[in-house]
């Protein structure tokens, strides 16, 4: 045995640092964590009310290179692109990104994210959960090149009003045009950028994807632009709120990829999710489309609802009562949402509790000084996408 | 033109499957790529030399004695490398002490009732583990009351033995020698599995299930198939080879042939691996991609070389009352097992085990030797068919010593060249390993057990399908039979 060996430089939590590490530590002062694909990323760094109101009145930053990406590329990458997901992807023209979900055999959902195309042959999928082995599935006999490029781009959001603001202060000429959905190629400091009009918070936004080398250089660049703009770092928990106003379903939180869950049952296909928008089934064979089109035919046993849930405590892993006696359902996530000012969440609720809504109630237990009080509140059901803000599509966006 | 029916590919059961449309009065059209019909029953010294598995419910259902077929006699085998030859016919055998000859009875006895079990089975289509129907329940219910009405030591000992290997059931009942060997050939025929291979025992009871074996003559059966699907109206057209098999609305619409023509029908039964037919015929962008991965990886090694030997004079020492019978050359289960060994690794035996036949009349002996990897390292060079001639000829030698000198000419096909010959994936005899995972309602694959592909209009019907290969005629026969029940369901 060799004792030359150097010890390896110990890792907090087993997480890995990412591309932005060492701007987030220290500002961390919660030193608050959380695992995202191995990655250490910041749940809260000092106030979570802060971030919040940061994503609706300034412009924040938040760390998304754990994500997962993958490159789709070669003379067939449509056709493979359209056969892995539900919507009709030879509408999406180059430079412009579209949320898409994909579906296993059965019809269930397998994961939900972004598609990018960059050019006719040239695709990014970014995705919640490493899916490399069932696109390799899906494109086995056509003609691509797939590659898992997770670990070779950075990700930074940019959320906020003033965060085009920050973008121009920065010098990218004509990033105002940009409609949203839009993808754009920019120099920072000499460094390649590349930006998309597109976020996890219903708000204004962007999102900047680069080189991990040139993470660093991007992101002094970004705050020193942001300081005027009221620029702020955040954690996930601030973006968690500003998801669920905005009606963006979280894997492993709101339903089960059909890939992991492991009790029969427990997947979930479009049209129990809502998701029904984002399955065109006149397109050619895509995965799960004979599925689809008999699910399609078929009421939904049951369905993801937002619900809109009376007084102000968050409804967190409430059951969801029928005549304040039948159980038919639960939460999933809860919000008390202080730019609406409404309790909402959203539930999986039985058929047909799910369609006619009347007369449902949620679980609430409060703790007041050692002590359990427990009520049933009132629960309507409301469309999903609560926080509508005309900034979010406005182009160009005003210059706050 | 078009067709109510099209049939790809005129192997035994793709003649079954289209003469059975053609008596439900369908005009139905056979495609083969090559030059003659019946598959590896088909040629001039056909790679199927033993056909003993032919079903009585297909004989009886196509007439097929009305149109040329003589009944079958039983089948001898002839165990050879022992002191004496051992002769096997049923539950009898010669040539050994008679404890064992005793012992082989009674377990010959008792496999046959357990394999009767399970026969129903095999004419039917299997049934689902869910969204089946009443009917798919009742089959089901069927089987286990079947097995249940073994008895109990019957019943206990089958699904003791079901999973298990044939060497550890041989090995108990009869201990290992020639007689041995030659079971356990029965149990890894054609596949690539060797006697401990675990799951050997339910292709061995697969095998008995159809007592007793009768021979038939494979160039007679193909004629009398031929003759009736020609007598239901069908036509079968040879050397015309199928390159996409045509979809629209998600309905089978027809073929396209190399040469470019297209030909209409509404029913498309496949009788082509499950791997081509879906893959490359159907095209892996019509089917998800759990299906294209299924039939990618589904197990399909081909491990049986054949060699065609001419001599010079009838085999040295062999008994001319065994010209024309079975001879097994597998000294012991031990010598299966090695021969396995080495192909598991891709390499050659340096002694296969041997199945034979010796045709006096044109002076030679056909050989099907395994286990012979399709995919062998380094490739098959002329080094390594001069590798495996001479391991072969050297087998041979041990157990008709002197015979190896009688060879004049010796014509060689490894499982690679019946890959190529007969579009056959992996060389595969049985369009697929014959093993639990990929049996009953797991064969081809789970999912795809009822003949009917994702594609409407799509069937299956070769021995990739339930109950599998040898020459039964049941795939063909139970796929057009769902084939036709589909179509008066409307589906």
């Amino acid at each position: 045995m060799s004792a030359a060996r150097k010890p390896r430089d110990q890792v907090a939590m087993g997480l890995v640092p990412g591309p932005f590490h060492d701007r987030l530590a220290p500002l961390n002062v919660q030193q608050g964590w959380m695992n995202w694909m191995g990655v250490a990323s910041p749940s809260v760094l000092d106030t979570v009310e802060f971030e919040y109101f940061a994503i609706r009145n300034q412009a924040t930053v938040f760390d998304i290179s754990p994500m997962n990406k993958y490159r789709i590329a070669g003379p067939d990458a449509e056709a493979v692109v359209n056969r892995l997901v539900t919507r009709d992807i030879r509408k999406l023209k180059p430079g412009r990104v579209a949320y898409a979900i994909w579906c296993d055999e059965e019809g269930n959902v397998v994961d939900d994210g972004t598609v990018f195309r960059f050019d006719d042959g040239t695709f990014r999928l970014c995705c919640q959960e490493p899916q490399l082995a069932w696109l390799r599935d899906v494109a086995f006999g056509f003609d691509v090149t797939l590659t898992d490029e997770s670990a070779d781009v950075a990700g930074l959001a940019l959320q906020g009003p003033t965060s085009c603001a920050v973008l121009k202060d920065m010098g990218l000429a004509g990033v105002e045009s940009m409609k949203p959905f839009d993808i754009r190629s920019f120099k920072v400091k000499a460094k390649s950028v590349t930006v998309s009009r597109t976020g996890f918070t219903g708000d204004l936004g962007y999102e900047l994807w680069m080189a991990p080398g040139d993470a660093l250089t991007v992101w002094d660049h970004v705050m020193a632009a942001g300081q005027r703009r009221g620029i702020r770092v955040i954690g996930f928990e601030a973006l968690d709120m500003a998801r669920i106003e905005a009606g963006f379903l979280l894997p492993r939180v709101d339903f089960l990829s059909s890939q992991t869950h492991m009790r029969p049952g427990r997947a979930r296909n479009p049209y129990e999710l809502g998701l029904d928008w984002l399955v065109h089934l006149d397109k050619p064979h895509f995965n799960g489309r004979r599925a689809l089109v008999r699910l399609s035919k078929e009421r939904p046993r049951r369905k993801l609802v937002t619900l809109e849930i009376s007084r102000d405590k968050p409804a967190h892993h409430a059951y969801v009562y029928h005549r304040g006696k039948k159980e038919v359902g639960f939460v999933t996530s809860a919000l008390w949402s202080p730019t609406l000012k409404r309790n909402i969440a959203y539930a999986w609720v039985d058929a047909p509790y799910c369609f006619d809504g009347r007369e449902l109630s949620v679980e609430i237990y409060r703790q007041r000084e050692l002590i359990w009080q427990r009520r049933m509140e009132r629960a309507t059901l409301v469309d999903r996408a609560l926080f509508q803000n005309p900034r979010r599509t406005a182009t160009p966006p005003a210059d706050f | 033109m078009s067709w109510d029916a099209i049939v790809i590919g005129a192997g035994h059961n793709g003649l079954v499957a289209a003469a059975r449309l053609g008596q439900d009065g369908k005009r139905v059209l056979v495609l083969e790529a090559r030059d003659d019909p019946g598959g590896l029953l088909g040629g001039e010294s056909p790679v199927a030399h033993l056909p003993t598995a032919l079903n009585p419910a297909v004989v009886k259902g196509l007439a097929l004695d009305r149109h040329g077929l003589k009944p079958g006699r039983p089948l001898t085998t002839v165990a050879l490398g022992g002191a004496e030859p051992v002769r096997i016919s049923g539950g009898t055998v010669t040539g050994t002490d008679p404890t064992t000859a005793a012992a082989y009875a009674a377990m010959h006895a008792r496999l046959v009732r357990q394999a009767g079990a399970l026969a129903p089975m095999m004419a039917k289509t299997p049934p689902r583990l869910r969204d089946g129907g009443l009917a798919e329940m009742m089959t089901l219910a069927g089987l286990g009351l079947k097995i249940r009405r073994l008895g109990k030591a019957d019943m206990q000992d089958l699904l003791r033995i079901l999973l298990s290997n044939i060497w550890d059931v041989l090995t108990d009942e009869i201990g290992d020698g020639p007689l041995a060997g030659a079971l356990a050939m029965d149990a890894t025929l054609g596949g690539a599995m060797g006697p401990r291979s675990p799951g050997t025992v339910l292709p061995f009871l697969y095998r008995l299930a159809g007592q007793p074996r009768m021979r038939v003559d494979g160039g007679a059966l193909i004629g009398a198939l031929l003759k009736a699907v020609q007598a239901a109206g069908g036509q079968v057209r040879t050397g015309t080879s199928v390159e996409r098999i045509l979809v629209g609305d998600d309905r089978v619409e027809g073929v396209r042939l190399n040469s470019g023509e297209e030909l209409r029908a509404p029913l498309i039964l496949s009788n082509a691996h499950p791997r081509q037919t879906l893959n490359t015929l159907l095209g892996v962008a019509q089917i998800d991609a759990e299906d294209a991965r299924r039939a990618r990886l589904m197990a399909s090694e081909g491990m049986v070389a054949r060699l065609d030997l001419t001599l010079s004079e009838p085999p040295a020492g062999l008994d001319a009352a065994d010209f024309g019978e079975r001879l097994v050359i597998a000294p012991d289960m031990g010598a299966l097992e090695t021969a396995f060994n080495a192909a598991k690794y891709k390499e050659m035996p340096a002694r296969p085990v041997l199945e034979c036949r010796y045709d006096d009349g044109a002076k030679r002996l056909t050989v099907n030797a395994q286990f012979v990897p399709c995919t062998l390292k380094g490739g098959w060079t002329k080094a390594a068919r001069g590798r495996l001639e001479k391991a072969v000829t050297g087998m041979l030698d041990d157990a008709l010593p002197g015979t190896a000198a009688r060879v004049t000419a010796i014509e060689t096909r490894t499982p690679a060249d019946i890959e190529a010959q007969y579009g056959l994936p992996g060389g595969h005899w049985h369009h697929g390993e014959f093993r639990v995972d990929q049996m009953l309602m797991l064969r081809p694959f789970g999912g795809a057990a009822q003949y009917r592909m994702p594609v409407a209009g799509l069937y299956l019907c070769g021995a990739g399908a339930h109950p599998g290969g040898d020459i039964t005629g049941l795939p063909g026969w139970n796929a057009a039979g769902q084939a036709i029940k589909d179509g008066r369901a409307g589906k």
